[in-house]
């Protein structure tokens, strides 16, 4: 990738660090999260339904504030933090260009863009899209993708924007086998080429093992019945 | 279900206590009532009188066809045009704004000045302005088209800064948590994800701004309005009559132009209505249109 936008440092600094934090929404719902994220990690967090996994990426995107603990981000505001929440976050009535742009917008300085910039976020957004094979959808409206293609479409707007550190919720859900290899592959390209890292919410076990290197299990004994009270854990892959 | 039917009859039961107050219990203004009615319709209003759709004797007609140069066409021509102009001023006046009186986009220290300031163009129905506005501009189209102007911001207004604030969530939050500025997640997330109701609005804003214009003409904003007061003055209300059954036409093609346009962005749209050659068409013969029988 030629273009590095915000991405230059490649050091072993972490660019997340999360000290006992407590989240949820007035109410304690995860206590004791402690985790450190390097460039180059791909860290899954997995758990049963409703147990915390999206108030906790939620709450490091900046959307919910934490109860108590400390969250150290060294991304940039602007385009450091790239997000796929569970239900994409897209525009339904714009097209795919509309919505991949977006993330190349926040990947660019706001109010500052001369024309090679402008030349630059085209070509960001082109080739983000060509990587998820939809260059020939870049013209239609969001709404009317499948499933599987609007989570593309979600991929490749994070993708335009080069972001730091990128939370998924989920953003596997709804793809064929040969697309998750796509998605992921893709994904897994940009991380090592720009010194990155991702969190992502996974309900599936065996893939979470699979694509990552490092797993955050949520556990209040639905997964590991020897668990008694819910406990945030770190386990070896 | 039930605790529906149940609601409505308590709402209705409601209305009948209501306006039982409001009559004071005096139901006798309704006896006679029908067959006034009925003597004001057969001897004053129908038939209507075609005339009205007819050349004028003055000014000289130039075009072949009589109707163009009929008061009803010139009146309804000139209501349509106020109309327009000031839809479009208006809108772009309430886009504008709306944005910022939306709860889901900015602090209160900005929406609340905003929604008082679209309020209190609300407040004024636009036949006040109108009134207004006559005395400082004089009789005439301006009057009307800055009249309708500034209710439609205040409307329009409302209307919108309501669609924007029912948007989903999901898309707002992805855009935040990028990092992008309000007026980008405004521009490029609010407005695109809220088309499809900002567009019927429009459209409702425009039928709106026509049938009020006919009543603006009665202050002497002019439009058709103006041939409305003139005639009613001389209670030849047969004429007027000609002039109503042509805004019940122009409102209904209004109506039905603005249906196949908004089926451009909804879902249902997507499906019966692939392609613009087929805008004037009903949805069903849009899909035969595209796919032959078969597919009905």
């Amino acid at each position: 990738m030629a273009d590095s936008g915000s991405l230059t440092s490649s050091s072993d600094e972490p660019i997340l660090s999360l000290e006992n934090l407590t989240i949820g929404y007035g109410e304690p719902l995860v206590e004791d999260v402690n985790l450190v994220v390097k460039p180059g990690d791909i860290v899954s967090i997995v758990g049963p339904s409703g147990i915390g996994k999206t108030t906790l990426i939620r709450t490091i995107a900046n959307l919910i504030q934490p109860i108590s603990g400390t969250i150290r981000c060294s991304v940039p505001r602007r385009g450091g933090l790239g997000y796929i929440p569970q239900k994409l976050g897209l525009v339904r009535h714009a097209s795919v260009y509309h919505n991949v742009d977006l993330g190349a917008r926040a990947g660019t300085p706001f109010l500052s863009e001369p024309k090679s910039w402008l030349k630059r976020r085209n070509e960001r957004v082109s080739d983000a899209i060509d990587k998820m094979g939809i260059f020939d959808k870049i013209r239609e409206p969001v709404r009317r993708l499948s499933g599987g293609q609007q989570r593309r479409v979600a991929t490749a707007r994070t993708l335009a924007q080069r972001p730091k550190l990128i939370l998924a919720d989920e953003f596997l859900s709804e793809l064929d086998e040969e697309n998750i290899s796509l998605v992921i592959n893709s994904v897994k390209k940009y991380i090592d080429e720009n010194d990155a890292a991702i969190i992502l919410i996974e309900h599936d076990i065996k893939r979470a093992k699979e694509i990552s290197n490092r797993m955050l299990v949520i556990d209040d004994g639905r997964l590991n019945p020897f668990v008694q009270d819910k406990v945030v854990q770190e386990v070896k892959i | 279900m039930n605790r529906l039917i149940l609601a409505i009859f308590i709402l209705l039961g409601l209305c009948y206590f209501v306006l039982f107050d409001l009559v004071d219990g005096n139901w006798g203004n309704l006896s006679g009532g029908w067959s006034n009615l009925s003597t004001f319709w057969n001897e004053s209003l129908w038939p209507p009188d075609w005339t009205m759709l007819q050349a004028q004797t003055y000014p000289e007609c130039k075009s072949s066809v009589g109707f163009f140069c009929s008061k009803a066409y010139l009146g309804m021509l000139e209501t349509l045009k106020m109309a327009f102009v000031a839809t479009v001023l208006g809108f772009t006046g309430s886009i504008l704004l709306s944005p910022f009186a939306a709860r889901n986009l900015y602090p209160m220290r900005v929406f609340l000045p905003i929604r008082m300031l679209l309020a209190a163009t609300r407040s004024l129905p636009s036949i006040i302005w109108a009134i207004v506005l006559v005395a400082i501009f004089g009789l005439g189209p301006l009057a009307g088209v800055l009249a309708m102007t500034f209710y439609t911001i205040g409307y329009l207004g409302k209307l919108q800064y309501e669609e924007m604030e029912g948007i989903r969530n999901d898309p707002l939050e992805a855009a935040r948590a990028m990092g992008l500025s309000r007026l980008e997640i405004t521009v490029n997330v609010v407005i695109p994800e809220s088309s499809n109701g900002l567009l019927s609005q429009l459209l409702f804003m425009f039928e709106y701004n026509v049938r009020h214009g006919t009543v603006l003409g009665l202050v002497g904003a002019g439009g058709i309005g103006y041939y409305l007061q003139f005639y009613m003055g001389f209670l030849l209300y047969d004429k007027v009559m000609a002039f109503l059954v042509v805004i019940f036409v122009v409102v209904v093609v209004i109506d039905l132009v603005s249906m196949s346009i908004r089926s451009f962005v909804n879902e249902e749209g997507d499906v019966k209505r692939p392609s613009w050659s087929t805008i004037l068409l009903p949805p069903s013969s849009a899909v035969s249109y595209h796919h032959g029988q078969e597919e009905d």
